[in-house]
Order: C-alpha cells, then sequence, then structure tokens
C-alpha cells in the first residue's frame, strides 16, 4: 500500500527486486536502508533522463514513493516503476520509444 | 514476503501435437519421488495418466487491455491453482511439492508464466521452476518450419526432450538436436525414448542453479559457433528467429540495465522470445536473468559465482529483430550501463 494515495500495489517490477526477495530496492519507507534506497532512485532518475530528454520528457522523484513524469508542455503523469514508466511516455510523446532507434542511439553518442 | 524458496514450484511441459508430452509424464509420474506432484492437463489424451492429483483446465483466456498475447491471464488456471493452494492448506491432500502444467500441443507457454507472476495470491505461493518442452524427432524439422507455435514452443525452454529416438536414424537426431540448440543455446537437451529419462537430473537441482552452471561452462559458450546459420530454405515460411549470446567483462550497473532492457521489452517485447543470462552487477555473487517476452521472472541472487569466470553472460532469442540492431544499442548505452559487450555469437535460424 502507497502511504502517500493510498494505492494497493499488487506487484513489484522485476528491476524493483535487484538481489533477493529480501532486499527490494523501492518498495520501502522508512526503514534502514532509507539512504541507499533514495541515492539509488536518484540513480535511476539520473539514468532514465539521458533517455528521456531525447523525447523532451523529464523524470523527478516524488517523496521517495512515486516519480513525476513531464513533458516540455506542462503535462504530467505519475509513474510507479519502470514499468508504467514507458507506456506513460508514450502517451505524453504520442510515439513509442525503442532502444534500437537509431535517432536515439545518435543523440545517445553526442553525450 | 515469502521468499522463491518457500514456494511450490511449477513445472510447464510443452510440445507440439503428438511429439510425447503425455508419455514423458506417464513415465516421471511413474516415480516414487514425484507422488506429492499434482499434475494439470488440457485434455485426457490417448495415453492415459493415472495419477490421483489430476486436474483438468480448459484454456479460458482473459486478454488485457493492452491486446498483447503473452500478457493475458488465464482464469482456469489461477481457479485450478488456488483451489490447490487451498487444499494443501486444509491438508485435504498430502503436501505438495510440485505442480506440472500440460499445455495443449497448439498453447503459448507465455500467458501459464504471467498468470502465475502477474496473479496477486498466486505470485507469493507458486514459482515457475522451468519451462520443458518435447521435440518429436520425426517430425520435428517438419514443425519447425512450418508451426511458429513450434518454434516459440523450443525458444522458451529450459529443457528440452527430444523424443521419439528410438525410431529416427542417429543422424536425424542429431541434426535435430544440432538446429535446436542452435534456435535456445540456453536450453539443456536431452534425447529420450519412451519418454525415459533421468527424474531426478530433470527435476533435481533448481532450473536457477542449472541456468547458472549452463550459462558460465566457458566450453558450452565456445561450442555455440559449431552451429552457425543454416542455409535458408524458401520452403520455410517463419520469420527469422536469432539467438545472440553476449558477454560483458565489466559488471554492470543493475538499474541502467534494468532501464534498458525494460524499455526494450515495452518497445520490442513480443519479438524478444528469450531473454537469459547471468549477470555480474558488482556483488559477490551473480544475478540470474530470465525472461519470455514481455515476462521476467523475478531475478535470483546467486550467492556465489557457478565457476571461476565472473562475466556477466545474456543470450537473446529474437524473431525479427537484427542482432546488429541490439548489439549497436547495447555499444552505445555503455557509457550508461558501466560495461561493453565484449564478444557475441549470432545464430540465425530461418
Amino acid at each position: 500500500m502507497c502511504v502517500l494515495c493510498g494505492e494497493a500495489l499488487t506487484h513489484i517490477h522485476w528491476t524493483d527486486r535487484r538481489a533477493d526477495e529480501r532486499t527490494t530496492v523501492s518498495m520501502f519507507v522508512g526503514d534502514d536502508q532509507q539512504r541507499s534506497r533514495m541515492r539509488d532512485r536518484l540513480h535511476l532518475v539520473r539514468l532514465a533522463n539521458q533517455i528521456l530528454c531525447h523525447y523532451g520528457l523529464q523524470l523527478h522523484d516524488w517523496s521517495g514513493s512515486k516519480y513525476i513524469l513531464s513533458d516540455r508542455k506542462g503535462n504530467s503523469a505519475l509513474v510507479q516503476d519502470l514499468g508504467s514508466l514507458w507506456p506513460t511516455a508514450e502517451k505524453l510523446i504520442h510515439r513509442p520509444l525503442d532502444p534500437l532507434d537509431p535517432s536515439l542511439l545518435e543523440t545517445l553518442i553526442t553525450y | 514476503m515469502i521468499s522463491e524458496t518457500t514456494k511450490c514450484p511449477v513445472t510447464i511441459v510443452t510440445g507440439f501435437l503428438g511429439s510425447g508430452k503425455t508419455t514423458l509424464l506417464a513415465r516421471v509420474l511413474a516415480e516414487p519421488s514425484m507422488g506429492n506432484t499434482a499434475v494439470l492437463v488440457n485434455e485426457f489424451g490417448k495415453v492415459g495418466l493415472d495419477h490421483h492429483l489430476l486436474r483438468q483446465i480448459n484454456e479460458r483466456i482473459i486478454l488485457l487491455g493492452s491486446g498483447c498475447a503473452c500478457c493475458t491471464i488465464r482464469d482456469d488456471l489461477v481457479k485450478t491453482l488456488l483451489d490447490l493452494f487451498a487444499m494443501d492448506e486444509r491438508r485435504d491432500i498430502p503436501q505438495l511439492e510440485r505442480v506440472i502444467i500440460e499445455t495443449s500441443g497448439l498453447a503459448d507457454p507465455a500467458p501459464i508464466l504471467y498468470t502465475i507472476l502477474a496473479d496477486a495470491v498466486l505470485q507469493h505461493h507458486f514459482c515457475i521452476d522451468r519451462i520443458i518442452t518435447t521435440v518429436d524427432a520425426i517430425n520435428g524439422h517438419f514443425h519447425l518450419d512450418r508451426h511458429p507455435e513450434s518454434l516459440k514452443q523450443v525458444a522458451v525452454a529450459d529443457n528440452i526432450i527430444v523424443t521419439k529416438t528410438d525410431v529416427a536414424s542417429w543422424q536425424e537426431v542429431d541434426d535435430l538436436t544440432a538446429r535446436l540448440h542452435t534456435l535456445n543455446p540456453s536450453a539443456h537437451i536431452i534425447k529420450a525414448a519412451f519418454g525415459n529419462v533421468d527424474t531426478a537430473m530433470l527435476f533435481g537441482a533448481s532450473e536457477i542453479e542449472s541456468v547458472g552452471k549452463r550459462l558460465s561452462d566457458e566450453q558450452d559458450a565456445n561450442s555455440l559457433s559449431t552451429f552457425r546459420s543454416k542455409p535458408l530454405d524458401e520452403k520455410r515460411h517463419i520469420a527469422d528467429v536469432y539467438s545472440l549470446s553476449l558477454t560483458f567483462h565489466e559488471p554492470l550497473d543493475w538499474r541502467a540495465f534494468g532501464l534498458w532492457l525494460s524499455m526494450l521489452l515495452h518497445a520490442r517485447g513480443e519479438d524478444v522470445l528469450r531473454v537469459k543470462g547471468l549477470i555480474n552487477v558488482g556483488e559477490r555473487g551473480p544475478v540470474v536473468l530470465n525472461g519470455v517476452q514481455h515476462i521476467i521472472h523475478p531475478p535470483q541472487h546467486l550467492d556465489r559465482w557457478p565457476g571461476e569466470d565472473h562475466c556477466s553472460r545474456i543470450i537473446f532469442i529474437t524473431r525479427s529483430i537484427e542482432p546488429q540492431a541490439i548489439l549497436n544499442s547495447l555499444r552505445v548505452f555503455q557509457h550508461v550501463l558501466g560495461a561493453r559487450p565484449a564478444m557475441f555469437e549470432v545464430n540465425v535460424h530461418t
């Protein structure tokens, strides 16, 4: 259950189950792992933004619980995990995001 | 949260029509060690199965909003597994040690994986142990040439049993084995006549341990080059299937890899038939990655490496996605991932 929005979370995305069932990366708030969990979330945001900027999108962490995905027109949407990031991004830009897309790869090369 | 080790393992037995699934099951279930196994069959076929925990399921599929064929809920399966779980909890049946699901010959195993991994209750009490695919040594080539269902069943397999080897010539069996290895280099291929397989070997070690050992086996990796591209046969109608084997010498950033792979699966998931790998994320042991189309099993962390080689190895089996495109993408993403794909083998299956 998300403490902020009351949403029942029945599924943990596979990327949040890094090592084993004992250490889910982004689900538990306020435990001993809080500092490394926040570092991990901010690391993900930084990496994701390297890709999302090609599409004019930006991801922000929201209170260590959700992510907010925004475009340059002022639209924004809540994102729970990487499972919902890509479909949400696709809805905002109205076209698919593909890691094999040559124009994306060209943008990334310039970094 | 319930750990993977306390969940009841589910084995999926699939294979094309008449490929010997039920014969294999009848043989396996005769073993005393398989007594506390529940068997879910799609239909009662010609080969009679005599087992006290036998249930029939009808393939009732609920297509979800996305319309993706692999992300569908098998409503029948949810109900049957929940019933079994309730009976086990009430001690109405001997303690359940394993569930075997036999699919119909034309079934796609992916919705079964999705059902168990996505259902709010089932995901906490059952885990997918392995997919066993039977391939008929006599008709295997024909089915692979003509039926995309057969190709998919082989691509998603963890173990492939080549059946009817007693009536096929050794040359036919060897040719088929080579083709199956080209198509799915990560699968363990076993030859069997009359369903005679070593049950202890097939169900003994968990698939997680087995895949770790197989992927870390340097000799196995090198043997891929033995089965390079087959010549194109114009009579074949199935889209090209590629298997791509990648190695990373440096540890991978798990977050970055998750970002890349989740994006790839969102965009091209239906054409990524299989992804299987042993990933060095800079910790003491590797992470075992196992996925079928959009569905990724909960990644498992191993306490230690199965061998001396600590390189990440990932195998992709794709349909209609050029391996070079995946390689180019990973090379461009290398500064995000923290590692560069150092070596790769490509097999083209046409």
